[in-house]
């Protein structure tokens, strides 16, 4: 890589390009900081499409390795460089170019903070819904190349389902604008979505256009203690085969809440086993009435105790403590590993119980929470102390978890995406065929390999520090 | 203790989720992950603590950005202690051998605090580099020469509050502790200023000088440990976290000093903070004022510091909170960092400006005197000052 930073101080203003190793440490990974670092060479910093353009041309003639990366907050290892080269930072293309209220739309760059864009939208009485629990940091380039999801799932769907249109710099540095401000459009392949959830092996992302919706009038939240665990994921089962569609249901274990429970007042009983976080919203007789359904289904089936906030403000501190269970989690282990298993709903009872019996098999901790409402959970190997013995039990533990999950007619990431923490199990799920097409897709649109290379395929990488 | 070594497994409890990214002012400002609290905590893992980097100077520049407001550490849910461990490092850089600048600047505020360093900026520091030109003037007479002692209210005594005045209020806004002997004996408290207090030490403690930070909790300590009253008020954010927080690690589990420091910091309260917990005895008249509140970061000893001032004076007829977009962004003053890192602590506050002047109100109030000033530098349409003032002129005091 000789001459590497005197050429991008050449494209770049200095102030964009860092080499130190004192800032490298910071890109060598994402929240899966416990797989080995990964330095890069040097990190950019654009301000506009142009400036990435520039960039990639150059890594494209010099067939150097290009990593684009968000916030890095994310859980697969998707933005770090296990090849080197260029890291991609996109933070600061950051400005939310159009809200357009009488078209629903919006059109922002890659590198607008999720949280920073839905509050802007809140007074206009617009809602963007996808809603990853890093949404206080990560980017929506970020949650546009890893198809990002959060609670609203259940009813809304994920990011894939709002990008519209995009624009991207291919590796040869050309830009292309697929898809659009238009909701709908049949034209040749669809190459915007098949650039969301491509984990930066395709392209660069620079823009996003967006769909919106209006903002709901009303909520409630509804907070339900069960019994077991098995009650838990019976009780969604059974409200996702009545009909009834809530915002969000949150599946969380004892252990969650006792690290919740001083965001709570008053605090939640400790004496049950499993616990969800239902949301409903939309007009104020529509939450009324769903609430009232789904508060009846939780007493018929006997849960023992069905707690309903009213109050929006306090309502707001049961999923804060939500988004913040990851870190929360860390207050008392000393790791803790994400899965990202999602299964058919009405799986949900088995794929618990699989969870426990594997746990209990494999002489591991595994805590359990996750997106219920649509089958997204994530079993957390929880580590007290990690030894190469537990680490060793946990790489058992989770391959079985997996095969489990898509034995149950699931898939390996709902997401998350692949990146490098899942691309031991792609072929388990995908088959030799279809990865020989995507493979094929990439040839087509990386001929030299250098857009994020050694993600989604295993080329090495994944090894826990 | 504050030692390094205490916080190596600490900091291998950092899941990287990243949500520090989310308040630091030095990450908002450069946007690049170099300059947030993961980074930190690796390069300090990486140089000081362990020796497998140099600790160079680009590593003393990336940990030296840090303004120690503690938003990281506030926004932590897995509760590591950030500001702690930076200071622990910068302790342990120290002992390595700092340079000129940390040595001038150690001098010079344990001798006189915050304005130790603001009386002699203007030549010394000046001549260092770490000067700029925005530097508050110092008031013509301390508060301290004006008020000690006891201050006793006109009636019956309900309480006996004694008063801890930090550096800012002593050197440069006498103003506010004026306020607050007036208001608290409004309210028929009974206030105790004793003599020979000094610097809280958060500036000292800032600069990793753990030896001068000791001293003067010592002084502070054994100053009002032995007072009779039923509570200790300081107008400042910073010198609350300082006592309440800070103290106790500054000393060793097993010291002696523990037993006091209890003894003191369970007393110690912001002063608008422990008006609104005791409720006003009288109330204020109408003040036709619509205010905007710049909450400081040193905000996280008290869960109820930060909305004290909003109930306190929601209490006043007609006077007016207008919200700022953001209430609790850093503006970059953080001790005395606006003038070793003139250009980054510009580069924080223009945010924050642009928000105030966004913000139609004619008062900015904060409890911070260095929020105070710095944004008084920049903001000239509006008064800059604190909360406890706003209330005294309501009461016409």
């Amino acid at each position: 890589m000789q001459g590497l930073i005197k050429d991008l101080n050449g494209l770049l203003s200095p102030a964009q390009v860092l080499s130190q190793p004192e800032e490298m440490l910071a890109y060598a990974n994402d929240a899966t900081h416990y797989f080995k670092s990964r330095i890069p060479d040097a990190v950019v910093l654009p301000h506009t499409t142009d400036e990435v353009s520039k960039v990639m041309q150059y890594a494209f003639t010099k067939e150097i390795p290009v990593t684009p990366r968000g916030a890095g907050s994310g859980l697969a290892g998707g933005c770090t460089p296990v090849n080197g080269g260029i890291v991609m930072d996109l933070k600061r293309l950051n400005h939310i170019q159009e809200v357009d209220r009488n078209n629903m739309t919006a059109r922002v760059e890659a590198g607008v903070v999720l949280k920073r864009f839905q509050d802007q939208l809140e007074p206009l009485k617009l809602f963007y819904p996808p809603d990853p629990q890093s949404a206080s940091v990560c980017t929506i380039g970020g949650n546009v190349a890893t198809r990002a999801g959060g609670p609203r799932g259940v009813k809304y769907g994920t990011t894939g389902n709002y990008v519209t249109g995009l624009e991207v710099v291919l590796p040869d540095g050309s830009i292309i604008n697929p898809g659009g401000k238009f909701v709908k459009q049949s034209v040749g392949y669809d190459i915007t979505r098949l650039m969301t959830g491509s984990e930066g092996t395709l392209g660069v992302i620079t823009g996003v256009n967006l769909r919106l919706l209006p903002l709901p009038e009303a909520n409630r939240t509804i907070v339900v203690v069960c019994e077991t665990l098995e009650q838990a994921a019976e009780i969604v089962a059974e409200i996702i085969a009545r009909g009834a569609i809530p915002g969000m249901i949150e599946f969380l274990i004892k252990l969650a809440i006792t690290v919740m429970n001083n965001f709570f007042s008053p605090p939640l009983p400790t004496d049950g086993e499993g616990y969800l976080f239902m949301y409903f919203d939309g007009t104020e007789s529509q939450v009324e009435y769903e609430a009232k359904v789904v508060t009846g289904i939780c007493h018929d089936m006997k849960a023992k105790e069905v707690r309903r906030i009213d109050d929006p403000k306090a309502a707001q501190a049961y999923w804060t403590a939500r988004a913040n269970v990851y870190p929360l989690i860390q207050t008392i282990f000393q790791r803790a590993t994400t899965e990202d298993i999602t299964v058919p709903r009405n799986k949900l009872p088995d794929l618990v119980r699989t969870v426990q019996t594997i746990a209990a098999e494999e002489g591991v901790m595994i805590g359990l929470a996750g997106h219920a409402g649509d089958g997204n959970m994530h079993p957390s190997v929880l580590f007290s102390q990690v030894t190469p013995e537990i680490l060793a039990k946990a790489e058992v533990a989770i391959d079985r978890l997996t095969r489990a999950g898509l034995e149950l007619g699931g898939t390996i990431s709902g997401e998350h995406g692949i990146g490098i923490h899942k691309a031991k199990y792609l072929a388990w799920e995908l088959g030799d065929i279809q990865i020989e097409l995507m493979k094929r897709i990439k040839q087509a649109f990386d001929p030299k390999n250098i857009m994020n290379p050694g993600k989604i395929w295993m080329e090495g990488g994944g090894d826990h520090a | 203790m504050l030692r390094l070594e205490e916080y190596e497994n600490i900091i291998e409890k950092c899941s990287h989720c990243s949500y520090c990214q989310s308040t630091c002012p030095s990450f908002l400002a450069e946007q690049s992950e170099a300059f947030v609290a993961k980074n930190r905590l690796l390069l300090i893992r990486e140089t000081v603590m362990h020796d497998r980097m140099p600790y160079s100077s680009r590593a003393q520049e990336i940990l030296d950005y840090c303004l120690l407001c503690t938003n990281c550490t506030q926004t932590c849910s897995s509760k590591l202690p950030i500001d702690d461990i930076i200071i622990a490092a910068r302790s342990k850089a120290r002992q390595k051998g700092g340079g000129i600048k940390q040595f001038v600047m150690s001098k010079m505020l344990t001798q006189r605090g915050l304005a130790g360093v603001l009386g002699k900026a203007g030549s010394i520091a000046q001549k260092i580099g770490v000067a700029t030109k925005e530097i508050p003037q110092l008031a013509g007479r301390s508060f301290d020469k004006m008020y000690s002692g006891t201050y006793s209210p006109a009636g019956e005594v309900k309480k006996r509050v004694a008063y801890f005045v930090g550096c800012g209020t002593n050197f440069i806004f006498p103003d506010t502790g004026e306020a607050v002997v007036k208001v608290l004996n409004h309210n028929g408290m009974e206030v105790i200023i004793p003599p020979g207090q000094v610097c809280c030490g958060i500036p000292s403690l800032g600069e990793g000088d753990l030896e001068s930070a000791r001293a003067m909790v010592e002084t502070n300590i054994k100053l009002f440990a032995g007072l009779k009253v039923d509570a200790i008020v300081t107008d400042c954010t910073s010198c609350g976290m300082m006592f309440k927080e800070k103290a106790a690690r500054c000393f060793a589990d097993d010291d002696p000093l523990q037993e006091q420091i209890v003894a003191v910091t369970s007393k110690m309260w912001e002063v608008t903070d422990y008006l609104q917990n005791e409720g006003l005895t009288i109330q204020p008249g109408k003040l036709d004022i619509k205010w905007s509140y710049h909450v400081p970061c040193h905000r996280g000893w008290s869960p109820t510091v930060k909305d004290a001032p909003r109930k306190l004076l929601g209490q006043i007829p007609e006077a007016e909170l207008r919200e700022l977009e953001h209430p609790e962004l850093c503006c970059g003053g953080a001790g005395t960092y606006f003038m070793s890192h003139r250009e980054q602590a510009e580069k924080i506050r223009e945010q924050r400006l642009e928000e105030i002047n966004n913000t139609k109100a004619n008062a900015v109030l904060t409890q911070c005197p260095v929020c105070r000033f710095y944004i008084g530098f920049k903001v000239k349409d509006r008064e800059v000052t604190h909360p406890i003032t706003i209330l005294a002129r309501a009461y016409g005091l």
